[in-house]
């Protein structure tokens, strides 16, 4: 990677400190730089030093409880060398981002270590440019909101880069004569259409961001509409 | 990668002839070898619960999380690599994570602020340490964290011992979003090289 500027996210990323739609995305990242996850293992040894300044006993009853519940939780499989937590072969598509991220997430908050193989090389690759030439903008920033029905939207936007990645998650299903649209509204509360959905999908936006005040979404028509016709399932102001 | 014997951590792993490592006993657990995993509660439970607590402050909470944390252990013990960094390194990742994912879902930015000002410096210093090996430790971190600019340790232990994202830590230190994100990493990076370097490690 040439991004010199999303490396320096190595630095909140191992304290913990990056929100939790960045530290996805990061991970993604993570997944195909080396020089990041070499960087990370490195911090991380420095970082948990930290730790030694703070360390207590526990109360001893805390043990047996423990030894007690290990008794009924099974130990997950090992990951066989080699083995591909994504499917070879699949092309890319807007989609692999959000597995990427998806399942960077599912690892993390199964209190594994935050990367894990995932090896999707061209997907990833192409996921990785994308994301990072947004994270890497000094001026990234994220917004995010609920959907009606379930889910979530959050934009990580640049301004100064005029572009933007959106992540839709947890959205719920829509009948086959639908879509979901993205809107970007302007300052005279007009809609621009940047992009349709099916479902969960990460898109990057590139253009029709800058001056923007707010990020919409509708469910529309299948192919998607001129103007929205339907009320926002999701309004998030970006200013 | 590192070499975990140049890495004195915690209590000194100086290992005597015969002595067992944290690394072994990680490799019987994944086996599911509860011998094993009994002993390595015992070592590095301390630095979990010492950590979490820390974070949370809330007893009770900071016992769950603690509970959580080694019963993950136990469980995806099966997933840790060593080419990733020391067993140390793993078992503290989840245990942060777990308390900084549950400080953020249950204690306001508001609250812990209040909270950090009745707590300001104050360290557990008395805590720790019933160890020669682990108060030389201590010193050593201290030390290094001497080194770093205000700003750099700040940024650094603000987000690690207090769970703040960096927009939080940046808005409480009054500094600009990519300067934190960079003091937070070369903060990192001046404390490797400062302790690596006195553990004679290479990388």
């Amino acid at each position: 990677m040439t991004e010199p500027d999303v490396h320096t996210l190595t630095g909140p990323y191992v304290l913990d400190a990056l929100p939790e739609d960045e530290r996805a995305l990061f991970e993604a990242h993570l997944a195909e730089c080396a020089f990041c996850t070499t960087e990370v293992a490195e911090l991380r040894e420095a970082a948990i030093k930290l730790a030694t300044q703070v360390s207590t006993p526990p109360p001893p009853a805390l043990k047996t409880n423990v030894l007690a519940a290990i008794d009924h939780v099974r130990q997950v499989p090992p990951l066989v060398p080699g083995q591909s937590d994504v499917p070879a072969r699949r092309k890319f598509s807007r989609r692999s981002v959000l597995a990427l991220a998806a399942a960077a997430l599912a690892v993390a908050s199964a209190g594994g270590i935050a990367i894990d193989q995932y090896r999707d090389r061209n997907a990833a690759i192409e996921a990785n440019r994308q994301v990072a030439a947004v994270l890497s903008q000094p001026d990234a920033r994220a917004v995010r909101g609920p959907v009606s029905g379930g889910g979530q939207a959050t934009v990580v936007m640049s301004p100064s880069a005029d572009a933007a990645v959106v992540v839709l998650r947890d959205l719920p299903a829509l009948p086959a004569d639908r879509t979901w649209q993205l809107w970007m509204i302007d300052p005279s509360k007009t809609a621009h259409s940047v992009g349709l959905a099916a479902g969960d999908e990460t898109q990057v936006l590139n253009g029709s961001v800058t001056g923007m005040i707010a990020f919409g979404l509708t469910i529309e028509p299948t192919g998607g509409s001129a103007k929205p016709t339907e009320p926002a399932a999701a309004t998030i102001p970006m200013t | 990668m590192t070499d975990p014997t140049s890495l004195p951590w915690p209590a000194g792993p100086h290992l005597r002839p015969g002595e067992v490592s944290d690394g072994d006993l990680l490799a019987r657990t994944a086996g599911g070898d509860t011998a094993a995993f009994s002993a390595l509660y015992d070592r590095v439970t301390p630095w979990v619960f010492g950590l979490v607590r820390r974070i949370l402050r809330n007893p009770a909470q900071s016992e769950e999380v603690t509970q959580e944390v080694m019963i993950d252990i136990w469980r995806t013990a099966t997933r840790y690599d060593p080419d990733r960094g020391s067993p140390h390194s793993w078992i503290l990742t989840i245990a942060h994570r777990r308390a900084v994912d549950r400080v953020r879902s249950e204690q306001s930015s508001a609250d812990r602020t209040e909270l950090i000002g009745a707590r300001s410096a104050e360290v557990d210093f008395d805590q720790v340490a019933d160890t020669v090996s682990t108060r030389l430790e201590g010193e050593q971190v201290r030390r290094c964290l001497d080194t770093l600019t205000d700003l750099q340790r700040e940024s650094i232990t603000l987000a690690y011992y207090n769970g703040y994202t960096y927009p939080e830590v940046a808005q409480r230190l009054d500094a600009k979003l990519p300067t934190i994100k960079a003091r937070m990493r070369d903060g990192l990076i001046r404390l490797r090289d400062c302790l690596g370097t006195t553990g004679g490690r290479t990388s």
